[in-house]
């Protein structure tokens, strides 16, 4: 019983009992994003290896896509979601600066940057349909399979685009309600994934028009 | 008279320790962001599944009674039942029992509150309901027949729609456990009191941790694959058809670089069990725990070498020797592993509880199916028994005399956490009986007719291993009736076992320093963990485990001073 008078019995005092400080709560935000974005590279990293091997089996397939398309539009495309990510920058800085309205104005010009990028996607589709290049295969088509190769990273990109899009949206509603006037980690998780897409259209644009 | 930290503030009082009552069955029916609670819905739903693919595994046993096809109406439908008995075992039993045991036990383990994030928790529990509904749908168009491993071009020209049906499922449970084991990486490393350092964590979070970096790394390729194989179903694409330009090899590449590391998704949690099992039930602390901690890791990087071992007669000639050697080399982490857990229970007081005895079961299992392992891995050997019995053999004895063994031990030894309540042992050691002789008995002899050269999946086999698949089904049936003894042991204890205190085997881990069930907060106070997870059989131990004892069950008759 004298061990028993000796123990130390109480627990040193915690700051905030029960509760994550906004600071835990914005590391645990930011590792699980990386986490996430990390298992997004994979399934990227498949569709993009996927093309990379059709283009250096079937260059010629390739160079004729190039010539029958130009880059102008995909270049005007990619301009636009680069300055997205320039916008969603400024968005976040905005309020992290305390100015509501500056935050929802530059949100808003991101979430415009996604829906045009989408709306000049869909206009090339509509070209490439043009030029028959179809998803399914087609043992008659000069372009063997390269639209199943192309569409499948291209239109996986887009879709999540149009997801960011979504977020933005709400990252506004949200905002909007002075969610973010204390703690922007909202914000900043939305601008995580807004970047890794601009980054992922990077990386498909050298591959799929430059090179 | 060393100073002892234990594991409670002064804050609780006897009425709020006694306040402390079960959750009504109906908040396990709702969503609810209580990680104790989650964790008991992905067990429940997880034991479902088991039955169901318990139900087929029973229904492959007695189509394999007579060698002709008598019991199922055609090689379709018995091809469906193993795929489905595979599928369900695989992805909807043991990868979310796991989440189940992870989600109750980690954060209190560690000391923490909650998971780091609560809703997305409950989000990836719900999602597994769902997906088990889409997969058995497939029984109301044409089940999915490729086997679980679903290669094409079987899955994609000789299937049904259950099979697209199939890869939904297999899609959204993907979904599930990568952000099931986001959450529980982002648990593990931030969620922590200062006092439990990465050196304090007990077994159990290391394994869980390797298992979800396993999960998150690995998954995405699973969902890329079955992506492809749903455009190629759904769309008319031909990513893996080589008349269309395609690669059929390639679904076999992802699918293996995902399954094979998935393969210690199902069987690393396990390992961590055993060793918070052997350690508490013979009273030793963890023989080599840091060696046993980074082994985890090891295996978790080692594990995204050797995937093409499963490719061995489709492979290029000259990739076969390597990948035989790393997978060889995947044996040294594993028998740090085995070693450590004689190495605990050496000169231990070993007390024969349930938990104890599946942990022991999986211990004797676990060796045969890694020695096998290691068989199949040579070349020569495994191009001999490829597809036949012999697999069929290993992979049960690593996924069910491993897996299911420590789903077993972690369920006796945990139950009363959860539920307040001790099980049966006396029932518990009849389950053990039934379940380890059960189970060697069905898979030992399958070694045998597999090297004789009885291929797998098929239902029309070979007269001359009629008797031998007679004592297989035999045997399976009693394996299988095993299950009803520990559901009714379940279900008895549940209601009338006697009550278990805050810390019925003893031990020095934190979820043994709250009340059974835990509250909702699970501590009363902050905790403190002792300097050793593992450190039984000192004075200093044994003071830590009184405090908890006094603190929660014998409080009234403790000295005033120990408030």
């Amino acid at each position: 019983m004298a061990e028993m008078t000796a123990t130390q019995l109480s627990a040193p005092a915690h700051d905030d009992h029960g509760h994550m400080s906004a600071e835990e709560h914005n590391e645990n935000m930011k590792l699980g994003m990386w986490l996430y974005l990390a298992s997004e590279i994979v399934i990227f990293s498949m569709m993009i290896v996927g093309y990379v091997l059709f283009r250096i089996n079937e260059p010629d397939v390739v160079e004729l896509a190039h010539s029958k398309l130009g880059v102008g539009l995909v270049t005007a495309n990619t301009f636009v979601l680069l300055a997205s990510s320039f916008f969603m920058v400024m968005g976040l800085r905005a309020m992290q600066q305390g100015n509501r309205q500056g935050m929802l104005r530059w949100i808003g010009a991101t979430a415009l940057g996604g829906a045009v990028f989408l709306a000049g996607q869909y206009i090339e589709y509509s070209e490439l349909a043009h030029l028959g290049i179809t998803l399914g295969y087609d043992i008659e088509s000069q372009w063997q399979t390269f639209g199943m190769r192309f569409y499948a990273p291209t239109f996986f990109h887009g879709a999540h685009v149009f997801v960011g899009v979504l977020w933005a949206l709400e990252v506004m509603r949200r905002g909007a309600k002075g969610r973010y006037d204390q703690n922007p980690i909202g914000i900043e998780m939305f601008g995580l994934y807004w970047h890794f897409v601009d980054v992922v259209w990077i990386m498909l644009f050298t591959l799929i028009y430059l090179v | 008279m060393a100073t002892i930290a234990v594991p409670l503030g002064g804050g609780q009082s006897r009425q709020e320790i006694e306040a402390v009552r079960r959750p009504a069955l109906s908040e396990y029916l709702r969503w609810s962001v209580d990680h104790k609670i989650i964790g008991v819905q992905y067990g429940v739903t997880s034991l479902l599944f088991f039955i169901i693919g318990g139900a087929l595994a029973m229904g492959i046993r007695l189509e394999l009674w007579t060698p002709e096809l008598d019991f199922m109406v055609s090689g379709a439908a018995y091809n469906s039942l193993f795929t489905m008995h595979g599928t369900i075992m695989i992805f909807l039993f043991i990868i979310p029992m796991w989440a189940a045991y992870g989600n109750f036990v980690v954060p209190l383990q560690l000391g923490a509150k909650d998971m780091a994030f609560p809703w997305l928790n409950a989000f990836a529990f719900w999602l597994i309901p769902p997906a088990g509904v889409v997969m058995l749908l497939g029984y109301f168009v044409s089940p999915a027949e490729a086997g679980w491993t679903s290669y094409p071009p079987l899955s994609t020209l000789f299937s049904g729609d259950g099979q697209t049906l199939w890869a939904l499922g297999a899609h959204l449970l993907g979904l599930s456990s990568i952000l099931g084991s986001i959450n529980f990486i982002v648990t593990i490393l931030n969620m922590r009191p200062p006092e439990m350092t990465i050196w304090r964590m007990p077994l159990l979070c290391w394994a869980v941790l390797a298992t979800s970096i396993i999960a998150v790394m690995a998954t995405p390729f699973l969902a890329g694959a079955l992506t492809l194989l749903l455009l190629d179903r759904m769309t008319g694409t031909t990513f893996f058809d080589a008349s269309g330009g395609g690669d059929v090899l390639l679904w076999q590449n992802i699918f293996w670089f995902y399954s094979h590391p998935a393969v210690y998704i199902m069987v690393l949690p396990g390992m961590g069990v055993l060793s918070e099992v052997l350690s508490i039930h013979s009273r030793k602390p963890v023989f080599g725990y840091r060696m046993v901690g980074l082994s985890s890791m090891a295996i978790a990087i080692v594990g995204f070498t050797v995937w093409a071992h499963h490719m061995f007669t489709s492979l290029q000639p000259e990739l076969r020797i390597p990948f035989m050697i790393t997978t060889m080399i995947i044996a040294v982490p594993t028998g740090i592993k085995m070693f450590s857990w004689l190495g605990t229970i050496w000169g231990g007081k070993i007390r024969f509880t349930s938990a104890m005895l599946f942990a022991l079961g999986f211990m004797s299992m676990f060796v045969i199916g890694g020695i096998t392992g290691v068989m199949l891995a040579a070349l020569p050997f495994d191009i001999h028994v490829h597809d036949t019995y012999f697999v069929v053999s290993h992979f049960h004895f690593v996924l069910f005399g491993g897996s299911v063994f420590a789903i077993y031990a972690a369920l006796y030894h945990w139950f009363p956490k959860i539920t307040g309540r001790m099980m049966d042992e006396t029932l518990g050691r009849i389950h053990f009986v039934f379940t380890y002789l059960g189970f060697l008995i069905t898979f030992f002899p399958m070694h045998i007719v597999g090297m004789l050269g009885m291929p797998r999946r098929v239902a029309v086999y070979d007269p001359a291993f009629t008797d031998f698949n007679r004592l297989i089904s035999l045997a399976a049936f009693v394996l299988g009736f095993s299950t009803f003894i520990v559901l009714y042991n379940i279900a008895r204890s549940y209601f009338h076992g006697p009550i278990a205190g805050a810390n019925p085997w003893r031990a020095l881990t934190l979820e043994w320093a709250t009340t059974s069930p835990p509250p909702p907060t699970n501590f009363h106070d902050d905790p403190i963990p002792y300097e050793d997870p593992y450190g039984y059989g000192t004075k200093a131990a044994t003071a830590y485990i009184e405090a908890i004892d006094m603190a929660f069950d014998r409080r009234e008759a403790a000295p005033s001073g120990a408030d």
